[in-house]
């Protein structure tokens, strides 16, 4: 009797089955690819401003505009040029898309003269953004010393 | 010899191949971890929303006034007196004078023809310093 009731269990399988792991292992390989966002335009060549107390801008890819402006005063959204007048019109519809959540990364030339930045400030308040930041290269010791 | 051979040939020639999974595995997890996307950086600004402006007695205010050679003016409220400070030094003059008063607020009023690079050292100084209070403008406007 006892000895039967031990075979039985013995049929029981200890093995983890292994069989669904690869399905497992594309299902989170099909997520991050899915939920993973990039920043939708191409870096424009600057000069950045360096700061020290330049702190990461924790806010979700996806609800923060690039505004670049080169040295000239020109301002790009999206790798296209925007008049600075029509800046406002261009922002508000983006900004009213976020509801209210979008940041706008400012990412101006060092050497910008800054009545260029003045309008885009004023631009920018015309569409209603509120949050802003001024993007920098976070200041080191050794950029501190060359400059 | 031909027990010999006969015995060499059980030897498999394959390479193992139950464990790639977990190597595979390890591979990813190790990659997860140690991959670091570039984070965009910067000052943190908020902007006054439009057509609201506040009045700020004038013993509130510090006016720091960029100059298109990025030396700051530093004046005090309605003291008439000013000071040529670097753009550096905001830091040591603002915590100076938000310990006396700590309403303080900092008026930056950038020349029109002064480059960026001058408005973002005295912003860097005034976030290092920890002033929330900044307000931006343009020299030359009311």
């Amino acid at each position: 009797m006892a000895k039967g009731g031990f075979q039985k269990r013995s049929k029981a399988s200890s093995a983890i089955p292994t069989s669904s792991l690869a399905d497992m292992a594309f299902l989170l390989l099909i997520f991050f690819m899915v939920t993973t966002t990039f920043p939708n335009d191409k870096p424009r060549r600057i000069n950045w401003v360096e700061a020290k107390a330049a702190q990461k801008t924790s806010v979700k890819q996806k609800n923060i505009l690039n505004v670049w402006m080169q040295k000239d005063g020109s301002v790009y959204i999206n790798d296209q040029k925007w008049p600075m007048e029509e800046v406002h019109q261009y922002v508000a519809p983006i900004y009213a898309k976020s509801a209210k959540h979008l940041v706008i990364d400012v990412r101006g030339d060092r050497d910008v003269p800054y009545r260029f930045m003045d309008q885009l400030q004023k631009q920018l308040v015309a569409a209603g953004v509120v949050r802003v930041v001024f993007g920098a290269k976070l200041e080191t010791q050794t950029q501190r010393e060359r400059r | 010899m031909a027990i010999l051979n006969q015995k060499k040939s059980k030897v498999s020639d394959e390479i193992p191949t139950s464990s790639m999974a977990d190597i595979a595995f390890l591979l990813l997890i190790f990659f997860l971890v140690t991959t670091v996307f570039p984070k965009d950086k910067g000052l943190s600004v908020v902007l006054p929303e439009e057509g609201v402006t506040a009045q700020v007695p004038q013993k509130n205010i510090l006016h720091l006034i960029i100059q298109p050679n990025c030396m700051v003016r530093v004046k005090h409220g309605e003291a008439a007196q000013e000071q040529i400070e670097q753009p550096a030094d905001v830091q040591g003059v603002w915590r100076q004078t938000v310990a006396d008063n700590p309403n303080l607020i900092a008026a930056v009023k950038t020349d029109p023809n002064a480059p960026y690079k001058c408005m973002m050292a005295v912003l860097d100084a005034l976030k290092l310093a920890n002033a929330d209070r900044i307000s931006l403008q343009m020299l030359g406007e009311k």
